[in-house]
């Protein structure tokens, strides 16, 4: 019995391990620190979470999820809020509908999948921003954020596939 | 890889409704966050104060790796950095003699004209403990809030020039947001030339100009200073030189934000304008040389009432003329009674 519930902790508590890792992901790349001096914006990592396991286990991100971890972003940016959590949604909508069509992406197809979601999420973002602002805003800091993130991606999609094989896979395989 | 070595769960049936329901969230989310943009910087600031120590902490090793990495590649230019700061500082000082020549002239000047002095300025000295450069924003965080008297709308500078003005002060941190951000507007000032224009900030280093005046022509290597238009910001603080990127003129800024360490925060304390109390000089009829005429006397009752008695009448009468020579002067109204002049004539003495 005691093990059983054990079990179910653990088990849960791997369930949080999607979000909690977007939530990560919006605090470490806003801590506001350049390491770059200023020269890159930092890679939007709250992404990569949301993108990943909506692809892998969407039952562990669901659109609630992406929601606050976008929320997390807007907060901690400083930028206007609503923005990334609407972008987020898109592209949770995109992954959501060609699913397969990314699932089936390997190596720098991989890669090429996460760019192409980033994309859209700074489109979104852009249009927005735009619209609130009333005029068309300069792209050079858009553009250096979608390639500073796709680089980011590689070693963030090495640890996330770890943390999906070794504690997600073994503790949540109920289906 | 995702790309299939493990089995993709589906989602729920309810996933679609829940996705459109969240959608809806975020875009109500987007709207109030431009109609009430103090609740979501109520919790920034709140996470700032928060992670203070922790930045704090974070700042050290990251300047020191900084500044010994930027060390190194000095070391090989050693040699005519000397120079060129051994002719530079010569220069400078040639110009602190004359600055200071014509400093003592403008407080001559001043005393004699007896102009009203510049506004003190309050000043707060802060560390930068982050920098925060997004497509959407562009801000630094000061280790310097509430409780050390900033106060948000407060101009930041740095000992070349202004860098931007506090947005968000949270009880020990305050956010600024940069000239360069694209939400900044300041009010500048043009010289020479005292041509007033808008300082916008659109995310790029050199924010754009808008002049506010027709005809007004722009050249590059014009000075910029803030206006102090709206009495928040101090005037006269550098800002910039003019220059033409080919398609608008844009302000190369003096002060970078992205090596700004320490800065100053500076409070305004302008007191409230008060109007000088108008003289009856000042009426614009008198000023024209065209007096106003005297109002009539107000007419006695003409109509006595059936009950009132000659007596009473009389009583009534002179009640009416005070009214006008309440305003006057004792004496002067002794005077014009005895003079037997009237009304008209003593509105014209005044």
């Amino acid at each position: 019995m005691q093990e059983r519930f054990g079990i179910g902790v653990f088990s849960f508590l791997a369930a949080l391990v999607p979000f909690l890792s977007g939530l990560l992901g919006a605090v470490a790349a806003n801590i506001p620190i350049s390491l770059f001096g200023g020269l890159v914006p930092p890679p939007l990592l709250a992404l990569m979470p949301v993108y990943f396991w909506c692809l892998v286990r969407p039952d562990l991100m669901p659109p609630s999820a992406a929601f606050f971890i976008g929320l997390a972003e807007d907060l901690l940016s400083g930028g206007p809020p609503g923005v990334w959590a609407l972008s987020f949604l898109f592209c949770y909508a995109i992954v959501d509908r060609q699913r397969d069509t990314f699932a089936g992406l390997a190596g720098y197809g991989a890669i090429l999948g996460f760019a192409t979601v980033m994309l859209v999420a700074s489109v979104v973002a852009y249009t927005t921003v735009s619209l609130l602002n009333s005029r068309f805003l300069p792209t050079e800091t858009l553009m250096l954020e979608i390639g500073v993130s796709v680089v980011f991606y590689v070693p963030a999609l090495w640890l996330m596939n770890g943390m999906q094989h070794k504690i997600i896979g073994p503790l949540r395989s109920d289906f | 890889m995702a790309n299939g070595t493990w089995k993709i769960a589906r989602g729920r049936n309810g996933g679609q409704f829940s996705l459109a329901v969240f959608v809806v969230l975020a875009l109500i989310v987007v709207l109030v966050g431009r109609a009430q943009p103090a609740l979501f910087n109520r919790a920034r600031a709140y996470f700032s104060d928060w992670a203070s120590p922790a930045l704090e902490a974070a700042r050290v090793p990251v300047t020191t790796v900084g500044n010994w990495a930027g060390s190194i590649a000095d070391t090989f230019t050693i040699y005519q950095d000397n120079i060129r700061l051994k002719q530079e500082n010569a220069r400078l000082r040639q110009w602190q003699n004359a600055a200071l020549v014509l400093e003592q002239r403008l407080k001559r000047y001043q005393l004699l004209l007896n102009a009203v002095p510049d506004p003190e300025l309050a000043t707060v000295t802060a560390h930068v403990i982050g920098r925060d450069s997004r497509p959407f924003i562009d801000t630094i965080i000061l280790n310097a809030g509430k409780r050390q008297a900033v106060k948000s709308g407060e101009a930041v500078v740095d000992e070349r020039g202004m860098i931007g003005r506090i947005f968000l002060a949270g009880d020990h941190t305050s956010w600024v947001i940069l000239l360069t951000d694209l939400n900044s507007r300041i009010p500048v000032t043009i010289q020479p030339g005292n041509i007033q224009a808008m300082l916008s900030g659109d995310n790029t280093s050199a924010p754009t100009l808008e002049v506010s005046a027709q005809g007004a022509q722009l050249k590059e290597g014009q000075q910029i200073v803030t206006s102090g238009d709206g009495g928040l910001l101090p005037p006269s603080l550098p800002v910039g030189m003019v220059y033409w990127d080919g398609q608008t003129f844009r302000a190369a800024l003096l002060a970078d934000a992205a090596t700004s360490d320490e800065v100053r925060v500076l409070d305004l304390k302008l007191p409230p304008e008060q109007p000088p109390a108008p003289s009856p000089n000042d009426l614009p009829v008198a000023a024209a040389g065209m007096l106003p005429l005297a109002p009539p006397p107000p007419k006695p009752a003409s109509t006595p009432s059936p009950v009132a008695t000659p007596a009473q009448t009389a009583r009534a009468a002179p009640t009416a003329k005070p009214l006008h020579k309440a305003k006057q002067p004792a004496a002067k109204s002794k005077a014009a009674t005895a003079s037997g002049q009237d009304d008209t004539s003593d509105v014209q003495d005044r």
